[in-house]
């Protein structure tokens, strides 16, 4: 009884509150991260060579990180060296070796699976050249300009167990682990659910996969609700980003299973787009700033390069976009 | 695509025509086709090192060597299947199964370091993987008589499958001495898997190109009919080309876990493009026939291409789209001097 209690001590109706104050503080934070941004524009790269290695450019994310970076790379008048690994490790580490022989002035690589890149970005680093990172952490990376990741996992975690009214069968998506952003919102869910003892996260784990991420979610969540045919015995699908969720909603909503809701991260305008349907079993999806994050990236070379001191880390703040306030998140984004 | 190769252009002395001239022309046409793409090839050379800075250096050419190197055993692999069992893709020789192999192989290898076995037991198991796939391959096309089209497809998605099951598709990183030793620079600053590929088709070539056994692969391939009647073990030479295929898989596999730190998912991707370079190899052989030399050459061909592109800074949008052009332009001038030729 007390532990149920203790349970119950944050109520849904706090976590509403919570999230909406979260809400608010980091649209404020964005607003001042403009304002700095715009402050410092004494910025330049004049003459200056950046090449710019991304793990892949099919996702909205790493797209307009790519893009942004590239036009701000020419906004401060430097020369661009952007390559394209279309998720392709074998690709992504050929790449960075050409890079490195290619002794630009700065290397910035956006996402990749740290094991695989980070014995490169060493290279990088001993030939001389300085590595900056966009949404992965590696210790061979002056300064990673990301999400707060454990702000990001939080408030959809919270959203979560507050839509679903702290209790029932939440369903996760847990392919990438070895993927850091992904393990830090993971590991963040999992922090949330600790404190709500009767939700429960479903064993075992599904795996998200790359490519066919859609059609791939669609088919085991329609297996999974075939396995869980009781309206209620599932309350909720949770992945670390928002393509699995794309295509575990268009599951639920293709077998009629309305009552479960879909959580999801990157602000994908689909997701977004579904998330504003309010019959679509979308619920919430966390919108990363992907164009600011790699502009912001690109200033902190040309920071570095003009001898400033950077920070470990830069975050960009994020914003969670639910029923309620996603068209206001969308404008935010410059999403339709 | 039809890639129905031919041997060598037979060359045609017309009746009545004054001799020497015409079969001095003749035999210009030819050298010019068996140089053709040696030509195309050079010339793309000279043109990125003129054009792209630090195309023409050390570093660089070890680095597209290295970067080959994987792409390179298994197109050779491929190329010792498309020799045993001709050369036409429908109904000749293909293993299919090469890339997911790979991945399999890779997966064993990673797995196995991670348990904490040492580095022997770890090549012992990729390469045994690899092996294994080849004879399940021979059964299939050999044995039970399946078209290799068929065949290898249906073993590669066992073979995928069984990746995904061991690995649950996530990454396994792995680090040994070895993976480290293949994975560094050694002469020159000349990256390890550059030489690995060196002497890899040295050895591969000496045996297809200067065996007996070779030889008789050959005779498989073009002239099965013949072949039987001069008393060759043809069904023993294709299931051995099947295994020696899977065994390249295997030994691609271990190279691949050095170049990526460990086992990654998405191996099936390399599927095409070594198909295509096994196949593009054969325009580089002077009897147009698929030869490991020529493979290895076509295979730095596309390696030069993928890596000029980077140094000569093109958007990577456009790279994709280019580089095929630029392998069709390449076959299709080599193929119409071909026909002329004939």
């Amino acid at each position: 009884m007390t532990q149920e209690k203790a349970g119950q001590g944050v109520g849904r109706r706090d976590l509403l509150k919570f999230s909406a104050v979260a809400g608010a503080a980091l649209a404020g934070a964005s607003l001042i991260g403009s304002r700095t941004a715009a402050a410092e524009d004494g910025l330049s790269l004049k003459g200056k060579r950046i090449a710019i290695s991304a793990t892949g450019t099919d996702h909205f994310f790493d797209l307009q990180a790519y893009n942004a970076q590239i036009e701000e790379v020419k906004r401060l008048g430097g020369e661009p060296i952007a390559v394209d690994a279309g998720r392709n490790d074998g690709k992504l580490v050929s790449q960075l070796q050409t890079l490195i022989a290619q002794k630009p002035d700065a290397i910035v690589q956006i996402l990749g699976t740290l094991s695989v890149i980070d014995p490169w970005l060493k290279k990088a680093r001993d030939a001389g050249i300085p590595v900056l990172t966009v949404d992965v952490g590696s210790t061979n990376s002056i300064n990673n300009t990301t999400s707060d990741n454990w702000g990001i996992g939080k408030d959809l975690a919270l959203q979560l167990v507050s839509d679903i009214g702290g209790e029932g069968n939440i369903v996760v998506f847990n392919g990438f682990y070895g993927v850091t952003p992904c393990a830090i919102r993971y590991d963040q869910l999992v922090n949330v659910v600790k404190y709500f003892p009767k939700v429960k996260i479903l064993e075992p784990e599904l795996r998200d996969v790359i490519p066919n991420t859609v059609q791939d979610a669609f088919t085991q969540i329609t297996a999974l609700l075939n396995k869980y045919p009781e309206k209620g015995s599932i309350k909720a699908i949770w992945s670390a980003w928002d393509i699995p969720q794309l295509g575990a909603t268009q599951a639920v909503a293709a077998a009629g299973r309305n009552e479960i809701r879909t959580y999801g991260v990157d602000g994908s305008p689909e997701v977004l787009q579904l998330v504003a349907d309010p019959n679509s079993p979308a619920g919430a999806d966390v919108a990363q700033q992907p164009a600011e994050i790699g502009r912001t990236a690109i200033q902190n070379v040309a920071r570095l390069l003009a001898g400033q001191t950077l920070p470990r880390e830069t975050y960009v703040p994020a914003l969670i976009a639910n029923k309620a306030n996603v068209n206001e998140v969308s404008k935010k984004l410059g999403i339709g | 695509m039809s890639v129905d190769i031919q041997l060598a252009p037979v060359i045609h002395f017309e009746p009545g025509q004054s001799g020497f001239s015409s079969a001095r022309g003749v035999n210009l046409a030819a050298a010019a086709l068996r140089a053709g793409s040696l030509i195309a090839f050079v010339a793309i050379l000279v043109v990125f090192s003129v054009t792209a800075p630090y195309f023409l250096s050390v570093g660089n050419i070890g680095n597209v060597l290295g970067q080959s190197a994987i792409s390179g055993v298994l197109a050779i692999g491929l190329t010792i299947v498309l020799i045993a069992g001709g050369s036409n893709v429908v109904t000749g020789g293909i293993d299919l199964s090469l890339a997911a192999n790979m991945g399999l192989s890779a997966a064993v290898y990673a797995t196995i370091a991670q348990l904490g076995y040492g580095d022997a037991t770890a090549v012992a198991a990729a390469l045994l993987t690899g092996g294994l796939i080849g004879v399940v391959n021979a059964i299939a096309v050999v044995g039970a008589g399946i078209v290799p089209l068929l065949a290898t497809l249906a073993v590669m998605n066992i073979v995928a499958g069984l990746e995904l099951v061991l690995t649950q598709n996530t990454v396994i990183p792995a680090s040994t001495p070895l993976l480290t030793a293949l994975s560094s620079s050694g002469l020159f600053g000349i990256p390890a898997l550059a030489y690995v590929l060196l002497v890899f088709t040295l050895i591969a070539a000496a045996i297809v190109q200067y065996t007996p056994a070779g030889l008789r692969l050959y005779a498989v391939g073009e002239f099965p009919d013949a072949a039987r009647a001069a008393g060759l073990p043809v069904r023993r030479l294709v299931a051995g080309a099947f295994i020696a295929s899977g065994l390249c898989g295997g030994f691609a596999g271990i190279l691949s876990v050095s170049n990526l730190s460990g086992s990654t998912t998405g191996s099936g991707e390399m599927l095409l493009p070594v198909v295509v370079t096994a196949l593009l190899g054969s325009v580089f052989s002077r009897r147009l026939v698929p030869t490991v030399i020529g493979t290895l050459l076509s295979t730095l061909f596309v390696g030069f291409l993928v890596n000029g592109f980077q140094l000569l800074n093109i958007s990577s949008v456009l790279v994709s789209g280019v580089q095929g052009l630029l392998i069709l332009l390449v076959v299709s001038a080599t193929t119409l001097l071909r026909r002329q030729e004939a």
